[in-house]
């Protein structure tokens, strides 16, 4: 078995209060004796994997979730509160916008530094100094002092003297997001046939797609703990899909209980508890008990959203000249089977309505979110029916 | 030190050293210019003014006294003042890239050291054109002091950039106190001219130690460095061995307070 290049373990992290000059003293007694300090706020607790020689990981979250912080322990920047970190072999990092950049030195300058940070030595740098401003392609400005550079110019910099150490562990932080369209590309290029030459990433973004392409694996850090780690394809459906229930769940208001035709229940076949999932492509199937005063069926409209809301599909029993069976306790229920289920993976919900008789008012709603699961980078919502003919 | 550390620190060193002259127009010159002006001013001051006398037994003037002492303290003072603040002055780096921190006081206190050598060279020069007579054997004495200098400067330096992450009062404070022990020793004066019960303290002072090689040396002709050379040497490598455990021990927990 090959030795992970870097691994974590119950890796913790509380920023020590310093605000005050009196905590500040307090924490410098305890580093000093002890060789820990107490108190804080929490940002991660808990982080532990293992990255293998050529593997790449990328880590995603929303913003506060502790990922910067995650990356910044992993690089050697913070020391973790505790938790042990094993890491072998040659690590470079970016990890911001011009880290490591004087601005009243030139590009030139700069670039030598930031070789040297990463450990090349003056000669190293002169013999790569040529492709390292061929890929940075910033033309004249390399003499220029960095206080005068964009910020794409700096980044281009940044990744282009990272890009020449070639490093076991590459570490990104959501940096290339700055460059343009063309300068990300050969980033892009640059970083795949990094991984395909036996190189490790890790990295952070908010671009799932980039994420898709350049990663295998994914680990979604919600509130400082792994909320969720493994094949990226599965990681970022889950994420995205719990960022569009969290948009919904924000613009829907209470479920109305005491209306006259109601949804007792919305169950879907096959599925006993937690969020189901339905492979791309499987068969969802909806079992719906209704409710109604007067014994008359009323009409039950079904549709499916996205978990942000949008609407994909809906229908109701009179569109088909479909009638709920009453049952004998008083209620009227429903099957609903939709085969061959076109949607592509993330995150989506059922929801079934109780209109009256007449199919004129809905009365009651209920939601049922479920994820659809599979590796596809189609997008969008539905997979179309399609052919690529020869011309 | 591994090479690429090594390759650091002159990098480091150098940019320290550069910094100082960035935009001047004309640079190096005030690296020479600068000391024999301040030499001028001493000349003038002590020589001409306060007509200070040099302790019995010596034949020459005044600034000579002062000016071979005068140089190793502000390497010394300086020295140990820049390098604590290295820390502080480079959060920004040290918040996003990772690097041996250690580089950045050993920088620091390097660049002080090597500009105001420069500088002393200039006056060491410039006094022997005078007509200053200098025992240029002693040289080597000197030179084996000024190294053990720099060792106790470095150690001082770790040690109070570690603290002053931590405690921030240190930095208004320092300046001060280094203005009370150069008072405190015998630069400006000899320890002979004090009262006997005042010179007795002096010998708890290390520098009026290292000022009594770094004389001994170039100004009595007594080249070999002796007992006291070897103990100050001993003394500034438990410094260096003390100030660069603190500062290990407080290095990784740097950016929680930076």
């Amino acid at each position: 078995m090959t030795r992970p290049l870097l691994s974590l373990d119950g890796v913790c992290k509380r920023y020590p209060p310093t605000v005050q000059s009196g905590e500040r003293l307090r924490a410098f007694w305890q580093l000093l004796w002890r060789g820990a300090s107490t108190g804080g706020t929490p940002v991660l607790e808990g982080i532990g994997f293992d990255i293998l020689p050529g593997e790449s990981l990328a880590i995603i979250g929303s913003n506060g979730a502790g990922k910067s912080t995650l990356l910044k322990i992993i690089s050697g920047v913070l020391a973790p509160s505790s938790g042990t970190i094993d890491q072998r072999g040659s690590v470079a990092a970016l990890l911001e916008l011009g880290a490591g950049f004087d601005p009243e030195y030139t590009g030139l300058d700069n670039l030598r530094f930031n070789a040297a940070f990463l450990g090349l030595s003056g000669r190293e740098v002169d013999e790569r100094l040529d492709d390292i401003l061929a890929f940075a392609d910033i033309g004249e400005s390399i003499h220029e002092p960095v206080k005068h550079y964009s910020s794409g110019m700096v980044v281009r910099l940044g990744f282009a003297v990272v890009a020449s150490v070639r490093p076991d562990l590459l570490i990104t932080d959501e940096v290339l997001a700055v460059g343009d369209e063309s300068f990300q590309k050969k980033c892009i290029r640059w970083i795949e046939g990094y991984l395909a030459g036996g190189g490790t990433l890790l990295m952070v973004s908010h671009n799932m797609y980039q994420v898709q392409k350049l990663c295998r694996h994914a680990l979604w850090l919600d509130g400082g703990r792994v909320a969720m780690y493994g094949d990226v394809f599965d990681v970022t459906q889950s994420y995205l899909a719990w960022h569009e229930r969290k948009d919904a769940l924000e613009s829907t208001g209470p479920r109305n209980s005491s209306a006259p035709y109601q949804v007792r229940a919305l169950d879907m076949v096959g599925v006993t508890e937690g969020t189901p999932s339905i492979a791309c492509g499987g068969t969802l199937e909806l079992s719906i008990s209704l409710a109604a005063p007067d014994g008359r069926p009323p009409v039950a409209l079904v549709g499916i959203v996205r978990a942000d809301g949008t609407p994909v599909y809906g229908v109701a029993t009179d569109h088909d000249g479909v009638e709920p069976v009453a049952e004998p306790g008083g209620g009227f229920r429903l099957r609903l089977r939709f085969p061959g289920l076109p949607l592509l993976p993330g995150g989506y919900a059922v929801r079934a309505h109780a209109m009256d008789p007449e199919g004129l008012r809905v009365h009651d709603t209920v939601e049922q979110s479920f994820t659809v699961t599979g590796k596809t980078r189609e997008l969008g919502l539905v997979r179309l029916e399609h052919e690529w003919r020869s011309p | 030190m591994n090479g690429a550390n090594r390759a650091l620190l002159f990098r480091l060193t150098a940019r320290e050293i550069r910094s100082r002259f960035v935009g001047s127009a004309t640079g190096w010159i005030w690296l020479i210019l600068n000391p024999l002006l301040l030499l001028a001013v001493y000349a003038f001051v002590f020589g001409v003014i306060f007509q200070a006398r040099v302790p019995a037994g010596l034949e020459m003037p005044f600034i000579a006294w002062l000016a071979v002492a005068m140089w190793p303290w502000l390497m010394f003072s300086e020295g140990v003042l820049r390098g604590s603040q290295a820390i502080r002055e480079h959060a920004a780096l040290i918040s996003k890239v990772a690097l041996p921190r250690q580089l950045l006081v050993t920088a620091s206190v390097s660049a002080v050291f090597l500009l105001h050598l420069a500088g002393y060279l200039a006056v060491l020069l410039a006094m022997a054109l005078l007509g200053v007579d200098l025992a240029w054997s002693g040289i080597g004495r000197l030179l084996f002091a000024l190294a053990s200098l720099y060792l106790f400067a470095l150690g001082l330096g770790l040690g109070l950039s570690a603290i002053q992450v931590f405690v921030r009062d240190l930095e208004q404070a320092l300046p001060t106190l280094f203005l009370f022990w150069f008072f405190l020793t015998p630069i400006l004066y000899a320890p002979s001219l004090l009262p006997a019960g005042l010179a007795e303290w002096l010998r708890w002072n290390p520098m009026s130690w290292w000022m009594a090689e770094i004389r001994g040396g170039l100004l009595y002709a007594e080249a070999l460095p002796g007992l006291v050379a070897l103990a100050l040497a001993a003394a500034a490598l438990i410094v260096l061995w003390l100030g660069s455990r603190l500062f290990h021990r407080l290095s990784p927990h740097f950016e929680d307070f930076l």
